[in-house]
């Protein structure tokens, strides 16, 4: 055990120790030195980070009586989620100004929530798993409702009671499958499988837990809460919502689907399905609305669902590119709600054209924000772009059944492109009186984060190979 | 000398120049950025030139980038591979003359936001370079998709005097028409990269080692109905159409000169290297109905072209039936036919952004393009009254230009074509529908430039030198190609 912790848990327990320093922060200090919680929270992830390379991976190592398992995919995964959490933490100095009197809590919270993401994806047996979403979930209804005002309450309160339907749904399949094999360890699930013929209530066990756990991403069967508590968070939750949630969840649903629950056909059916559902409900959705955030809710959605097509359609080659798309797509969330942050502190709304003639005072920025969206959209030479191939090669390659699916894919990506333009248009807009007023009043580390994202999005787009190496020999490694 | 061929270098001299006029220490002064811009397209000019002096047909430029010893994504096969074969030195001189043309020509009409219009501009132009250049389907995709962005600024952004708020939505339905088509054409892509891969074992999208032949042929088809969808709605063919009136009427005039002159060409020159040589087999099947969509192409818009009223959309609908024109010469499957096919593309380049270079004259002297409100501007305008009529002559098929032996040949490979009675057929209909061209183009100069003087236009002036150099350098290549026809038919 105590090896164990040593060998593997270096990274995680150094969090803890930042959540305690946060929370007994909380009680000591006075809220007037708000701005060290966040300083707190980047000692600690930063830490972490560093602490990383003391992670032993090769080979795989199982611990705490296999439980917990590290590998490089773990690793990998988890190295991204430290540094999206990272930019997180540098954008929430806007919010915790208007929070002082909790912002050591708020930190001490999304600690937790990134330290149950990495639990997650290192997660060996279900009821790990149980416990470390439940670790990611429950600070996420928390830092929801951090922000002042009505809607943010209504947007925590709605991603609590789908979380919870969800986590139900989770659990109902996997005790399903604990009474068909008599274990909740993946290896075990995985050897029992191949070695028995599975049944169809083993199929319905496989569908009940995956709808459970991809209802976090906002998949068909639970997509609604999305676009609600898309509307109500501040743009810096916004930023940990869409990205970290899905970085883990991918995480732990790409390696559900190469073990123990590869050999299921109706598994792979019915999630295609409800990806091809979402994909189809989201960007048709977009198109109509008018509020900036609701977009992003519904091109966050599409995003994963085009993911969850790929991630169901299992192989190897598959997973290299759901991992390339998935570090492409942070990157561009993490750019544009920076920029959502700014024109959040600027007092600027949430409305499409609340937001038309910023490119007259503020060039780099605005560009920025352009390429972020653009990349989203797929277009070069943007990581979005090599992402968007990648990832249709893989469902080309699945074979002719796929076509039909791939075709409704890229049409709907006319349909996303459309929305895509409706952000961009009103940025560009040339007819607007002369006023000081637009010139967006920023802070060092928003202006970092947006400045970092954009130069891996266009180093990606211009030169993938050595990002799409990583993800291959990850995902051959698994 | 061998050190300055690179292809590269003929795409990176325009986007480098855009990034350059894109930063925020380029003066916003719209003389010096113009004059930037027309320097950066001459060089270009020259550059292009000088490769075509010391260009070889029967051993094609080949350049090849590659990052660090990797290729640009290795995993997937893709290279950044361009070759430059008689066909693409053609459309390259071509794209950096018409560039060149609209630089100059875009004196009188931009009027706002010069940085940004020209930085665009100039990314069009190496876009386009590259979709003619590249010899990798992921790369001419890539150059493919890239256009999209500075062509929807341009057609919508609000540069000119002719700008309204149409123009925003006729850019984006530029937009998502085009990304319609390449999405399909991206299915098509990935469909034959994995195809190819399967019955080959070789991992690699350039356009020298896909072989379409091995693939079953029902695949075959699908992948090249993909593409004609994907090129059809760039070239246009008529469903795929409504999109191109809107932009070219909207759009600058020096936008409408480069869209019609050189990104129509786009698409013709993809069914050209895609169905046309890669998937042939399969085209030879789809040709006789391509050839009907062609002659649909010229009839149905000439009679469209004559119910119009505004100048610009005349020539809009012109250009539809031209592009007709020129798909007819891809489906003559025979050397002629390509032949005629690529001179057709040039000549009809240097014609529209003549006329819409025209358009764009009038409607900066009159403030109108209603042709009911104009006429009777000849007399206060002789010289461009003397152009107009020399290239609508040309336009219409007179002899001694050059439309009239591409149009001529073009005929003549689909009456000699193999491709069975159809294609016959379509040659000997469009003959005489060719005449429909007149009709409408001859319309035009009459309402425009005959008739009595009228008082509105008593104080215009004839057109300024920048315009005589613009209109001339047409009318000279226009004749010369019509005196000298074999300067491009013997080369491909």
């Amino acid at each position: 055990m105590i090896n164990d912790l040593f060998n593997i848990m270096l990274p995680q327990i150094c969090m803890g120790v930042f959540i305690l320093i946060n929370l007994l922060s909380a009680m000591f200090i006075s809220p007037k030195h708000y701005g060290y919680a966040r300083l707190i929270s980047l000692t600690g992830i930063s830490l972490s980070i560093v602490l990383l390379s003391t992670v032993q991976t090769e080979p795989q190592y199982f611990g705490f009586r296999n439980s917990v398992m590290s590998d490089s995919y773990t690793l990998l995964f988890s190295f991204v989620i430290l540094t999206c959490g990272f930019f997180i933490a540098l954008l929430t100095k806007n919010l915790l100004f208007k929070i002082k009197q909790n912002a050591f809590t708020f930190q001490a919270l999304l600690l937790t929530a990134i330290l149950g993401a990495i639990n997650v994806v290192s997660a060996n047996d279900f009821l790990t798993l149980f416990v470390s979403i439940e670790m990611l979930s429950f600070p996420t209804y928390f830092l929801i409702a951090s922000a002042k005002g009505y809607h943010s309450k209504e947007a925590a309160f709605k991603y609590l009671i789908t979380s919870a339907v969800s986590t139900g749904v989770f659990l109902f399949g996997v005790s399903y499958l604990y009474g068909i094999t008599s274990t909740l360890n993946f290896m075990t699930i995985y050897k029992f499988v191949s070695d028995n013929d599975i049944s169809l209530l083993y199929s319905f066990a496989c569908v009940m837990t995956i709808t459970g756990l991809i209802s976090k991403l906002a998949i068909f069967p639970f997509a609604n809460w999305v676009i609600d508590v898309y509307k109500g968070c501040e743009s810096s939750v916004l930023a940990f919502l869409s990205t970290i949630p899905a970085l883990a969840l991918f995480g732990i649903v790409c390696r559900l689907f190469v073990f123990p629950l590869s050999s299921s056909f109706e598994l792979v059916f019915a999630t295609a399905l409800f990806a091809i559902i979402t994909a189809f409900w989201a960007n048709t959705y977009a198109i109509r609305e008018k509020n900036v955030k609701a977009i992003f809710a519904c091109s966050s959605a599409s995003n994963t669902a085009y993911m969850l097509l790929v991630a169901s359609l299992v192989s190897v080659y598959n997973l290299s590119t759901v991992i390339f798309y998935l570090i492409c797509y942070v990157i561009l969330n993490i750019t544009v709600f920076g920029f959502l942050n700014m024109t959040e502190c600027n007092n600027i709304g949430n409305n499409l054209e609340d937001f038309s003639g910023l490119f007259k005072y503020n060039h780099g920025l605005t560009v920025a924000y352009a390429i972020a969206i653009l990349g989203l959209a797929g277009l070069p030479i943007t990581s979005g772009f090599v992402a968007k191939i990648y990832l249709f090669t893989a469902i080309a390659n699945s074979g002719l059944i796929f076509v039909p699916f791939l075709l409704i894919l890229l049409l709907l990506m006319v349909f996303a492109l459309f929305y895509y333009l409706k952000l961009i248009l009103p940025l560009f807009e040339t007819n607007q009186p002369d006023d000081n007023k637009l010139v967006l009043k920023t802070v060092y580390s928003q202006k970092v984060v947006v400045l970092i994202c954009t130069l891996i999005t266009i180093i990606v787009g211009i030169y993938p190979e050595i990002l799409i190496r990583l993800c291959k020999f990850i995902a051959y490694n698994i | 000398m061998e050190m300055l061929i690179s292809i590269p270098i003929l795409i990176l001299i325009p986007m480098l120049a855009s990034f350059l006029i894109m930063s925020p220490m380029f003066t916003n002064n719209e003389i010096s950025v113009r004059r930037f811009t027309k320097s950066i397209c001459s060089i270009h000019l020259l550059y292009s030139v000088l490769l075509l002096i010391m260009f070889n047909p029967e051993h094609p430029y080949i350049s090849k980038i590659s990052f660090f010893g990797f290729d640009w994504i290795e995993s997937l096969g893709v290279q950044f591979i361009f070759k430059l074969d008689s066909i693409s030195m053609i459309l390259t001189l071509l794209t950096s003359f018409i560039f060149l043309l609209a630089a100059i020509s875009s004196k009188i009409h931009i009027r706002k936001n010069p940085k940004f219009y020209y930085s665009m501009l100039l990314l069009l132009m190496s876009a386009v370079l590259g979709i003619f250049t590249a010899n990798d389907m992921f790369v001419f995709f890539m150059f493919w998709e890239l256009e999209i962005v500075p062509a929807y600024f341009l057609i919508g952004g609000n540069f000119s005097l002719e700008w309204t708020s149409e123009a925003k939505k006729s850019a984006v339905k530029f937009v998502l028409f085009t990304f319609f088509g390449s999405m399909i054409m991206l299915l098509g892509i990935l469909l034959l990269h994995y195809y190819n891969y399967f019955s080959t074992q070789i991992l690699s999208a350039s356009f020298d080692s896909i072989s379409a032949g091995g693939l079953p042929f029902a695949i075959q088809l699908f992948i090249s109905i993909c593409f004609i969808i994907g090129f059809g709605v760039k070239l246009p063919i008529i469903p795929l159409h409504s999109w191109l009136p809107d932009a070219h009427t909207n759009a600058p005039t020096p936008v409408s000169m480069v869209l019609s002159g050189i990104l129509l060409k786009t698409g013709a020159y993809g069914i050209l290297r895609f169905n046309y040589q890669m998937m042939h087999d399969a085209f030879i099947l789809i040709a006789p109905i391509l050839v009907v969509f062609a002659l649909i192409n010229i009839i149905y818009t000439a009679f469209v072209a004559f119910a119009q009223t505004d100048i610009k959309r005349i020539v809009a609908y012109s250009s539809i039936s031209n592009m007709g024109l020129i798909l007819l010469g891809l489906c003559a499957f025979n050397k002629l036919g390509l032949n005629a096919s690529v001179f057709h593309m040039v000549a009809h380049a240097l014609i529209t952004s003549g006329l819409f270079m025209i358009c764009g004259i009038i409607y900066v002297r009159c403030k109108t393009r209603d042709i009911n409100s104009l006429g009777g501007i000849a007399t206060k305008m002789p010289n461009l009254f003397g152009f107009a009529t020399l290239i609508i002559l040309a336009s219409v098929g007179i002899p001694l230009f050059a439309p009239f032996i591409s149009e001529i040949l073009t005929i003549i490979s689909a009456m000699f074509s193999e491709m069975g009675m159809i294609t016959k057929a379509v040659s000997i209909l469009s003959l005489p529908l060719l005449v429909l061209s007149s009709c409408y183009m001859l319309k035009f100069l009459h309402c425009a430039f005959m008739g009595d003087q009228q008082d509105k236009f008593s104080k215009i002036n004839d057109i300024s030198v920048h315009e005589f150099i613009v209109l001339g350098a047409i009318l000279v290549w226009l004749v010369v190609l019509g005196i000298f026809p074999s300067i491009l038919l013997g080369v491909i």
